[in-house]
């Protein structure tokens, strides 16, 4: 069973995106977690790591991710926690690359479809796991 | 990433998160080996308090309201979604509520999928609860899926039972009804800023009265936290007399047979999973079954 944190830091409140691939995700056999809009980095990874999550999703479309994003890389790293993580939002593709850079998994944009992100997950967990 | 189990009760001897974070994540994954750590840990007797009631009545909410005025105490939260018997998967809401106190080192939430269990819970929640009960907590709420009329599981596991009902629900005839109503300790009518709560709350009393109970019913704002304070006093006094009048000792034995039960049972449910679905003599599954089950 694959457990996922989807999250929202910041001051955004676009939620369409991460609603939707909360759900696209449970629909795919997944437990989701949704933590809801408007959490700090330090929420964000606490919530992870008590709920022993195996993958962390950020969503972000207010363009504060460059700030946020290595945050949240950066306390996970403090906490000696591993979990690998997934952004998806309105993130220009330098800034992409950059995030890759740090440790990100994969970035997503606006029309990726679903489906290529849950075969993006499964294959991440298949290849982990052998 | 694997830890030893001997990492993982040194780290919960020490109050690291992480390691009773995978404890709960083996609480789920196998049973076997999450008994064989709480065994080996230390153990306190907190107040488990099981918050029930229809979906949308405010459980999430209350028990966020209980947490910002108990900043005193240890509190986990077992907090039960239910799982899509489609897909498997489960969108797990309830923490969204309580986000405020995900930084709070006296909190520990933890959101669990229904996976199919009856009665509001999870299949691992006897382990979970002990395992909370090895984290040095005061209280432990366990907020269950929102609830139908005789989903009385709960009551196996909780001291105590609070069932939830709120003025819009419109269902205080069917609560009557039978089985969830016969479990509470404490009745919350909750969303107290709808006036109709009142003559609720008014029925409800009357209600009790007349079955010649003695049943505290609470008047509450889960979002303004009107009323929490009441229902923690409430709740506090409870504990205290059941510990003296015996009630807690011997609820904590049955809940050790509850909790045998229900790892049997789920021993069986994993064996059924794997016979064929295709056969079709229920003899020959229950050969099957009783083989598998003494080759264990
Ligand atoms: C709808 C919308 C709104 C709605 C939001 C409703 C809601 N509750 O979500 C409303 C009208 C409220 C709104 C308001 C604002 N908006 Co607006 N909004 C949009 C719009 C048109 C579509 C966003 C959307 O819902 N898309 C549909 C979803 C499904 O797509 P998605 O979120 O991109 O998600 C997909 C992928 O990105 C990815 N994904 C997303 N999250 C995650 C997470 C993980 C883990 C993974 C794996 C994948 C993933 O998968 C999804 C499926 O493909 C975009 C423009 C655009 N085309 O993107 C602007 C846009 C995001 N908004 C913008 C702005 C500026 C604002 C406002 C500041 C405007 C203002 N001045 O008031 C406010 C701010 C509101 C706030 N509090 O934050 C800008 C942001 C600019 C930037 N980042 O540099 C955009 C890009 C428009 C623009 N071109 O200028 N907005
Ligand atoms: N007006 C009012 N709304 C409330 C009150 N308590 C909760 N709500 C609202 O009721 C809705 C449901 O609240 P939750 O706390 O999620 O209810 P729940 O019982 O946990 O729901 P499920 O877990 O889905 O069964 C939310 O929109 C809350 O904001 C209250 O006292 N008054
Ligand atoms: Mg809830």
């Amino acid at each position: 069973m694959i457990k996922v944190l989807i999250s929202k830091p910041g001051l955004d409140g676009h939620d369409r995106g991460a609603k939707v691939i909360a759900r696209a995700l449970r629909d795919a056999g997944m437990e989701v977690i949704y933590t809801g809009i408007r959490q700090t980095p330090e929420q964000i990874v606490q919530t992870a790591i008590d709920e022993d999550v195996d993958i962390l999703g950020v969503s972000i479309l207010s363009g504060a991710h460059m700030k946020l994003v290595p945050k949240i890389l950066e306390l996970l790293k403090e906490k000696g926690s591993k979990i690998p993580v997934f952004v998806g939002g309105i993130i220009p593709e330098d800034d992409a690359i950059e995030l890759k850079k740090l440790g990100v998994i994969e970035v997503y944009g606006p029309g990726t479809p679903t489906s290529e992100i849950i075969d993006k997950i499964k294959g991440y967990f298949e290849n982990a796991n052998i | 990433m694997q830890i030893s189990e001997s990492q993982i009760i040194n780290g919960i001897s020490s109050k690291d998160r992480k390691s009773f974070a995978k404890l709960l994540s083996i609480c789920e994954s196998d049973p076997v080996a999450a008994n064989r750590i709480i065994s080996r840990l230390q153990r306190k007797d907190a107040h488990v308090v099981g918050i029930t009631g229809s979906p949308g009545v405010g459980k999430s909410s209350i028990i966020n309201a209980i947490l910002s005025k108990s900043s005193n105490r240890r509190v986990g939260v077992i907090a039960v979604d239910p799982s899509s018997p489609f897909s498997g998967g489960a969108l797990l809401g309830d923490r969204i509520r309580m986000q405020s106190h995900a930084t709070d080192q006296n909190v520990f939430i933890r959101s669990f999928a229904s996976r199919g269990a009856l009665g509001g819970l999870s299949p691992s929640i006897f382990e979970v609860c002990d395992a909370f009960e090895t984290f040095d907590m005061d209280m432990v709420l366990i907020e269950t899926v929102g609830v139908g009329q005789s989903d009385t599981e709960v009551a196996n596991i909780a001291d105590t039972v609070v069932l939830l009902l709120s003025p819009d629900g419109g269902d205080e005839i069917q609560m009557m009804k039978a089985g969830i109503m016969e479990i509470a300790d404490i009745f919350v009518v909750n969303k107290s800023d709808n006036p109709a709560s009142i003559s609720l709350k008014t029925k409800l009393e009357g209600i009790i009265k007349f079955g010649g109970k003695d049943i505290p019913v609470i008047l509450a704002n889960s979002i303004t936290g009107d009323g929490v304070e009441d229902l923690i006093k409430a709740l506090d006094s409870r504990f205290e007399r059941i510990k003296a009048d015996g009630t807690f000792a011997t609820k904590r034995k049955k809940r050790v047979f509850f909790h045998a039960q229900s790892f049997l049972r789920r021993k069986i449910d994993t064996i059924m999973q794997s016979i064929h679905s295709e056969e079709t003599d229920i003899e020959k599954i229950e050969k099957e079954l009783m083989k598998k089950l003494c080759s264990k």
